[in-house]
């Protein structure tokens, strides 16, 4: 009888009180190959983070070998024979090879040509063909992953967890990986890995555990599935809450527009591959995808915030003209405007007020009235806009950190549509905002596409694109793979083309 | 930038990109889904006569209905057909002889559509090199030797109104602008022709297919679309040397060009662009074979479509005809003619 590696019981971590893990009962037993699947916020990485040491468990034990166990963080794991390997990998890439996987276990001093001797060793004992003088910026993801994953295995590591090991990776190297997760799983290693790939999970797991907000839904022998009940077990939530309760007919949907955006085998590296696809004026186009399906990277091409291979990197028109941003400002001065989905980050100066913030958009599109600050013109804009997004807030002069998620993103949003666009792309619109905002941010992109404008929602929650959208491009490895109405769209339809 | 694309692309290649198909190109399964109304080798070629749909099948004519009359058997393989107001039956065969009633008019290399108007009628030549057979070598030699030319019915005279067209393959006749409207195949395009002669110029460009046969329907226009533009096959047009080796060295069918009908060898070229993932083959993968049929409406803009995708059986639709409320659309590489109620699993 197999024995368990690793054994959760009754999981719960909570971020500000809201489970992204409730209860979760979790086995991986020696030298197997368990997948770990679920929609994008699941809770699949937090679980495995717990497992590693990462993040702390609100609640509920571990029992690594029978024994109970709480790692500090990820070194006492490591230390105790759990890896993980991120998918950003966590190696240094200004050090080496051999540097990155004796990481740590540096001596007084130290000779570089023996680590460099053992390493090769070590690596030839992997069948990884990595140099191990390369330095670690100059490989590419599926070195990467041979390099992380060598560190692994040389702390003797008898659980190895993969978080989306082969998103970034060619066919070639999806071949080799798996080669070697069948080597690990010889010698007895123990695997966990996360994918969005059914087939992958389906070939290559020995069981199969699905997890649904937060919440452990099925585990079994990958024998037992198919595609179809995996799917279901994914996304078989019950669609409550009146925001997504609306049932679309064909008369709901509003007719295309003129041809705004037509995009042209567009490909970025691995990320975008020969994407196509149009966008319409007076139509709300959502874009559904899996994390790693390139939806974002491809509408941030669209923005300028990313460029496009300089190499058969294909062709984008905006109205009707050929364009190839090198910087955003071009875009938005042309009425391109992206909404991003980490406002914290991209979206608005924090420590700035809300006036200020509404006003760096038509200053940035150089549509302002006069080329010196007017505060009387901010105070203009601030108004309109505060008032048509129906941002709470105490004065105009509060600072924007200081507002709740809904009313943060009200203003990323205004601050985009000072700028008079054409298309707007929002991206993620309502990650992390309340309820009550997610309706009134919904009915603003409504209302958007009601006056004709060209509007692009990326989401990647199932129920908003499909309520929201008058068309569904779902993307899958780089490129837009099916058009599907929302008349006709189930979420186990989208989500078959998004995976499969 | 892109001022100096243009330049740059001198050195690093120009862009092979392909029109996406969707707006009211969305792919759907409406051809799959429609009704098999006949199965016959390689249909194609419809028209109407005495209020009966006709259809060509190689050398013979015959009625679309229970029993498949015959309506004639010709020397050759018809390559196309039209029926003027009277009732006079015009047909074009492959080797280039065109027969109007009982009237022969020789000269032609590859007659590839028909249209009357009056006592006019209007004939598209595909190539001055290859016959209609050989369409995909006209295409690997990036020919455009075709041309567009009036007859006059009675007298049997002809004369050239346009020339130079990049592979003319269909022709319908636009009373109300005195033009014509030419499917020009290797452009992608429909190009319009003044009815006193000219220059051919664009009318709709883009198109994420081959045009082929166009004919008149109630709201506008039916154009048939017979394979799909494919990166694979664009890149080999680029590229001469290439070309050339295949022609000389390669069996045709199994060049690197669109076809027809969908593979049945395994030695013929990445058909499914290499995307069948656990038996499945996915509808989205590029291939060469396809199956479209659009509306147009007046001002020739696609209005719906009507697909067989990657993964579909009814390809290489070459003629569409309105009829009844319905469309009637045959498939010549998947051997069926197939009627779709119109609007029906349309985009």
């Amino acid at each position: 009888m197999m024995q368990p590696v690793i054994e959760l019981r009754k999981m719960t971590k909570a971020y500000r009180g809201v489970p992204a893990v409730k209860d979760v009962d979790f086995t991986l037993m020696k030298g197997e190959v368990h997948a770990l699947l679920g929609e994008n916020g699941a809770g699949k990485s937090t679980l495995t983070k717990i497992m590693a040491g990462v993040v702390e468990a609100t609640s509920g034990e571990i029992l690594h070998n029978g024994q109970k166990v709480a790692f500090a963080n990820p070194h006492e794991a490591l230390q105790n024979g759990i890896a993980m390997v991120f998918q950003e990998t966590s190696l240094v890439p200004s050090m080496t090879v051999a540097q990155n996987i004796y990481l740590g276990e540096e001596r007084f001093l130290n000779r570089l040509r023996g680590i460099y001797i053992a390493a090769q060793q070590f690596l030839q004992s992997l069948n990884f063909s990595v140099d191990p003088t390369a330095s670690v910026s100059a490989l590419g993801a599926a070195k990467r992953q041979m390099v992380e994953i060598a560190r692994a295995v040389h702390h003797k590591a008898d659980v190895i967890i993969f978080d989306e090991p082969t998103a970034t990776l060619t066919p070639e190297e999806k071949r080799h990986f798996f080669a070697l997760m069948k080597r690990l799983k010889a010698s007895g290693v123990s695997i966990v890995f996360i994918t969005h790939a059914l087939e992958e999970a389906l070939a290559h797991a020995d069981r199969i555990s699905i997890l649904r907000d937060g919440e452990l839904i099925e585990t079994g022998p990958a024998a037992d599935f198919d595609r179809n009940m995996v799917v279901r077990a994914m996304v078989g939530r019950a669609l409550t809450g009146e925001i997504y309760n609306r049932r679309r007919e064909a008369s709901d949907l509003r007719k295309r527009g003129r041809q705004i955006l037509s995009v042209r085998d567009v490909s970025m590296g691995n990320m975008v591959r020969n994407n196509s696809f149009s966008i319409f004026e007076g139509q709300i186009t959502g874009v559904f995808g899996l994390v790693g399906s390139g939806r974002t990277e491809t509408f941030k091409i669209v923005s300028g915030i990313y460029k496009r291979d300089f190499l058969r990197g294909g062709e984008i028109e905006f109205d009707g003209r050929p364009v190839r941003y090198n910087v955003p400002v071009h875009a938005v001065r042309d009425g391109i405007v992206y909404v991003t989905e980490d406002r914290k980050l991209e979206g608005f100066f924090e420590t700035m007020s809300i006036a200020e913030n509404f006003y760096s958009g038509p200053l940035a599109a150089d549509l302002t009235r006069s080329s010196v600050i007017s505060f009387a013109e901010m105070r203009e804009i601030s108004a309109e806009w505060s008032r048509r997004l129906g941002v709470k807030a105490i004065n105009d002069n509060a600072r924007v950190v200081e507002l709740s998620g809904g009313n943060q993103q009200k203003v990323v949003i205004g601050k985009g549509l000072a700028q008079r666009p054409k298309l707007v792309i929002f991206d993620e619109p309502t990650r992390g905002v309340d309820v009550g905002a997610i309706a009134e941010i919904h009915r603003f992109i409504n209302q958007l596409a009601d006056e004709g404008l060209a509007v692009v929602v990326i989401s990647s929650y199932l129920p908003e694109v499909m309520n929201l959208s008058d068309r569904i491009l779902v993307c899958r490895q780089g490129r837009v793979v099916e058009e599907i109405s929302p008349v006709e769209a189930t979420e186990e339809k989208i989500m078959f083309a998004a995976v499969h | 930038m892109s001022l100096l694309d243009p330049i740059l692309d001198l050195f690093r290649g120009k862009a092979v990109t392909i029109p996406p198909m969707d707006g009211a190109l969305k792919p759907n399964t409406a051809l799959d889904d429609g009704e098999v109304v006949a199965a016959a080798l390689a249909p194609d070629n419809l028209a109407v006569l005495r209020g009966v749909p006709i259809y060509s099948s190689h050398r013979e004519i015959r009625q679309l209905g229970y029993d498949h009359a015959v309506v004639g058997t010709c020397p050759a393989d018809v390559s196309a057909i039209a029926v003027a107001e009277d009732g006079t039956l015009a047909v074009g065969l492959e080797d280039g002889s065109l027969k109007i009633g009982d009237r022969m008019v020789e000269g032609f290399n590859g007659i590839t559509a028909l249209a009357f108007q009056g006592n006019n009628l209007y004939v598209t030549n595909g190539s001055d090199h290859f016959r209609p057979s050989q369409w995909v070598s006209d295409l690997m030699h990036r020919n455009a030797s075709g041309s567009v030319w009036e007859v006059d019915v009675k007298g049997g005279q002809r004369r050239k109104l346009a020339g130079g067209l990049a592979y003319a393959n269909g022709v319908v006749v636009d009373a109300a602008n005195n033009r014509l409207i030419v499917s020009e195949s290797w452009r992608h395009r429909l190009s319009a022709v003044p009815l006193a002669g000219g220059n051919a110029t664009e009318v709709l460009g883009r198109l994420p297919a081959y045009p082929g046969r166009i004919t008149s329907a109630p709201r506008g226009y039916l154009l048939a679309l017979f394979a799909p533009l494919n990166r694979l096959v664009e890149f080999v047009l680029q590229e001469p040397q290439y070309r050339a080796d295949m022609m000389r060295e390669i069996d045709s069918r199994f060049w690197i060009a669109p076809t027809l009908s969908p593979p049945h060898s395994f030695l013929e070229p990445l058909q499914n662009g290499g995307v069948r993932s656990m038996g499945v083959h996915k509808p989205w993968s590029p291939s060469r074979s396809y199956g479209l049929v659009a509306t147009l409406d007046n001002a020739l803009q696609p209005m719906t479509s009507y697909h067989s995708r990657a993964n579909g059986r009814f390809h290489g639709v070459t003629s569409a005809l309105a009829v009844d409320g319905a469309i009637l659309a045959t498939s010549k590489g998947g051997n069926h003619i197939i009627s779709v109620q119109a609007g029906e699993g349309a985009s």
